[in-house]
């Protein structure tokens, strides 16, 4: 992740995490910067965000990033932390996590379905650097079919949640996420405009948001660590929503948005125990 | 006070509201499902918060989540759930976030029997999670209304020694009927010997202090501290490590915060007979100590020179009990011998130390007396067909 | 009173066994007394049976388990099989013929007959009361309860029929004159 110095930095930032002990060429910094740059130009303050973290690259790389108070949860629990913090933090506090495929799709995805399922007001970022990069590469739970990865050998042949047309984020909806979005790492302005549409619903937000990994997923895939080509390779394969083509695996913007439709998870247990002790009953 | 005919659960709700809890999140487990239950009607009524969660892991990770945010929070289940807190039970140890966790025992290994009491876990609470290098706390009630004091002592240790403490029970103290005294109000918790310690924050920098102090407060998120916490070897501020040294700093705290504090729990035992020396200590803990403390003063008034020891601070386990070299029996609810292993390491080296085994149901006093008798006699012991080992 | 008043209740599931021991102890509490209560399942496979062990004293009670007991309510032949050999000389047996057809002679213990679910269908047409005619009768074998709180906990425990209830336990009370 390369930051260079700025006000944004040095406001949200701790200088002692960035930079990042990130490989170098790592796309993961692209999708940070997009996530700092929507807090900032929503004018949230360090306090006003409690950021958490799963492990692997995508929760290792983003931990104690953020200047402000951050946890790290055990690999695939962070939203079930999530969802006892929020109940414990004031409302106006923001969740954000910023987490990886393995963490959210895998190993996570029951707790991902609860938190949905609640509508716990948090904004989970899903950084996909297409399967377990951190342990040397292996697939994953999105990696596209045919990939060739360590655990992978002939190519990924299995089925899995982003192929024969089925789409992670059909999962979430169906739970009762009330926004759901995808970016891939280079989208720019147009994903930090999204990220703040995802803070600011009052419920549980998700965006997907693969992202460049050179050193293990291209060199197995492509046969190369030139980040140039892993970057190539996903934004040929990236196109905004209703101008997909052929080869378009990742569909990029708003997905799916009901913000502020459903009564958010906290607010609305805290009403109806509210409720209980003053009359005995709901 | 009042005083009702109820159920250990009952009684382990009432404590921990008294205690302050306001959190527990907790899935429907045989026989823990009724203490989720009561939580569940109790605590609204207090301001309190009830969550079911998808699944034990869940339940005890929510429970971090709330505590992390300032709560003092709670999670029950039984042994095939307690498994499932392996994952948070480490993170909450590693990261000295206080919460209670109580483990309802029934007859495994696996589902095994729900409606039958079971002492499997000795180890587990040992040993909830992976890793090494810390220490736990677990505390044995054997009755109803103890369940209700090692539930508020387990709240005052959690947030002293800022870390889970356990209490481990088992179906017949959770499930059965008690008379039990709730108190009122703050004299009348004093007068039972309850006590209480608020939720402080730690405001860092250094939120990992390498030192054994009692009292550090935990870390608080959200009051913009600036605190972190992580799955990861933190440095004093948090920040994940990569390092022996800082590991060491970590881990000295973890096992020492406890080891050299214990005088906060240890006197949480109870002795009967134990004044001349018996020639048999007979040891136990939870629900089967309630039979034998009987069938000790059956056999006391028969002559037999018995003691009954009581542990009710199983971990850190006390060794300065078993100073003395003479004969050992630890009765237990299972049948392959848990306590027996560590009285064995603890005891006088030419100390006998045997087992007594029952599972799913409690021994019998005379099944007990007759056992006492033989070991006086130095005759082996046998018991309905089932060949008890000499240890 | 003596040391400890060990009093079982067995019978199979839904007939409210557990309600019987609840009420017993019940009264033990408001008398001031302590009390255990132990409910257990025996597994449906082996002719199951519902067992509530209440242990009554005025010291703190050690053992909850009922390991002779002076009072055993037998509400089905399974649990009179399986509990009847632990009552010792001096024990009494209370059973239902409705439910305990064949009775063991040979027992050292007293055995009173109570037909709990006749006399509730003949009076309430309904065997619904035959639990509180056996409070009633067990407050009036039992020397240490208290036959008012007795009632009065069966009143609580028990929220409805509250008229036919205390008619109940009130013949069970003076059944046999």
């Amino acid at each position: 992740m390369e930051y260079r110095s700025s006000v944004i930095t040095s406001k949200y930032l701790r200088s002692r995490k960035i930079p990042s002990t990130a490989c170098s060429g790592c796309g993961l910094g692209l999708n940070h910067k997009i996530v700092v740059q929507a807090i900032s130009e929503l004018g949230l303050d360090v306090a006003d965000v409690v950021w958490g973290t799963s492990i692997g690259c995508a929760g290792r790389q983003t931990f104690a990033t953020w200047k402000g108070d951050g946890f790290a949860g055990t690999h695939g629990r962070v939203y079930a932390i999530s969802r006892g913090l929020r109940v414990a933090l004031p409302p106006e506090k923001k969740i954000i996590l910023t987490v990886g495929d393995g963490d959210a799709f895998g190993i996570g995805l029951l707790h991902l379905i609860h938190a949905a399922r609640s509508n716990a007001d948090m904004t989970v970022i899903v950084n996909d650097n297409l399967g377990y990069q951190s342990t040397g590469g292996q697939y994953g739970w999105t990696t596209p079919q045919g990939s060739h990865t360590d655990s992978s050998p002939y190519g990924m042949f299995e089925h899995n949640l982003m192929s024969d047309e089925m789409d992670v984020l059909d999962i979430l909806k169906g739970a009762g996420a009330t926004f759901l979005a995808r970016h891939v790492a280079m989208d720019g302005q147009r994903a930090v405009e999204t990220v703040k549409k995802a803070i600011l619903n009052r419920g549980f937000s998700l965006i997907h948001m693969p992202y460049p990994c050179p050193t293990n997923f291209a060199s197995r895939e492509l046969g190369s660590r030139n980040q140039v080509n892993i970057y190539r390779w996903i934004q040929e394969r990236a196109a905004p929503l209703g101008e997909e083509k052929e080869n378009t695996v990742w569909a990029t913007g708003i997905w799916h948005d009901a913000s502020n439709s459903r009564p958010e998870f906290s607010e609305y247990v805290h009403e109806t125990v509210e409720k209980i002790r003053r009359t005995g009953s709901i | 006070m009042k005083r009702f005919l109820e159920t250990g659960n009952f009684a382990i709700t009432e404590g921990a509201i008294l205690a302050g809890c306001r959190f527990f999140a907790g899935y429907p487990i045989t026989p823990a499902t009724e203490l989720a239950e009561a939580m569940s009607l109790r605590l609204p009524q207090v301001g309190g918060i009830y969550l079911q969660a998808e699944d034990e892991c869940a339940a005890m990770h929510m429970c971090v989540g709330a505590a992390l945010g300032g709560m003092k929070a709670m999670t029950a289940t039984s042994g095939p759930g307690f498994i499932l807190y392996a994952d948070p039970y480490g993170w909450a140890l590693g990261c000295e976030t206080p919460m209670v966790v109580l483990n309802s025992g029934r007859v495994g290994p696996v589902s095994g029997i729900t409606g039958a009491p079971g002492q499997g876990e000795f180890y587990l609470m040992r040993y909830p999670t992976q890793g090494g290098n810390f220490e736990t706390i677990c505390l044995a009630p054997n009755t109803a209304q103890e369940c209700m004091a090692m539930t508020v002592e387990a709240f005052y240790l959690s947030e002293r020694f800022r870390m889970p403490v356990s209490v481990l029970a088992d179906q017949l103290i959770t499930d059965g009927f008690e008379d039990i005294s709730v108190p009122e109000n703050e004299d009348e918790m004093k007068e039972m010997g309850f006590r209480t310690w608020p939720r402080e924050i730690c405001r860092g920098p250094e939120f990992y202090p390498a030192s054994d102090a009692l009292d550090v407060p935990p870390v608080v998120l959200g009051h913009n501290t600036g605190a972190l916490c992580s799955d990861w070897t933190p440095t004093e501020e948090g920040y994940d490590i990569e390092e022996v040294e800082a590991h060491h700093k970590h881990a000295y705290r973890l096992i020492y915060k406890v080891r050299n504090n214990r005088d906060l729990f240890s006197h949480h035992y109870e002795k009967k007979y134990m004044g001349d020396d018996p020639d048999l200590v007979v040891v136990s803990y939870g629900s089967p100590s309630r039979v034998v403390n009987t069938a000790v003063e059956k056999a006391r008034s028969q002559g037999l020179k018995v003691g009954s020891l009581r542990l009710i601070n199983i971990w850190p386990f006390p060794d300065e009990h078993f100073d003395r070299q003479c004969k050992y029996l630890c009765v237990e609810l299972n049948w392959d011998g848990q306590l027996v292993r560590e009285v064995q390491r603890a005891a006088p080296k030419g100390s006998g130390v045997h087992f007594m085994g029952t599972c799913g149901d409690l021994p019998t006093t005379p099944d007990l007396i007759e056992t006492f008798e033989k070991l006086l006699k130095n005759e082996p012991i046998r018991r309905k067909g089932w060949v008890l080992e000499e240890w | 009173m003596k040391e400890r008043i060990e009093i079982v209740a067995s019978g199979f599931g839904g007939q409210g066994v557990v309600r019987l021991g609840q009420i017993i102890g019940e009264t033990g509490v408001r008398q001031g007394l302590h009390v255990t209560m132990l409910k257990s399942h025996g597994t449906e496979m082996r002719g199951g049976y519902v067992r509530s062990q209440v242990v009554l004293s005025e010291e703190i009670i050690d053992s909850p388990m009922c390991e002779s007991p002076d009072y055993f309510i037998a509400l089905s032949s399974a649990a009179y099989e399986r509990f009847k050999d632990t009552v010792p000389e001096g024990g009494l047996i209370l059973y239902d013929p409705a439910f305990v057809e064949k009775i063991d002679e040979a027992l050292p213990c007293r055995q009173e007959r109570f037909p709990a679910k006749e006399l509730s269908v003949e009076h309430f047409e309904n065997p619904l009361f035959a639990n509180s005619l056996v409070l009633g009768r067990v407050a009036r074998l039992v020397d240490v309860l208290d036959k008012e709180e007795m009632l009065e906990s069966l009143l609580e425990v028990i929220p409805k029929f509250h008229d036919r209830n205390r008619e109940a336990f009130r013949l069970g009370y003076e059944y046999g004159g």
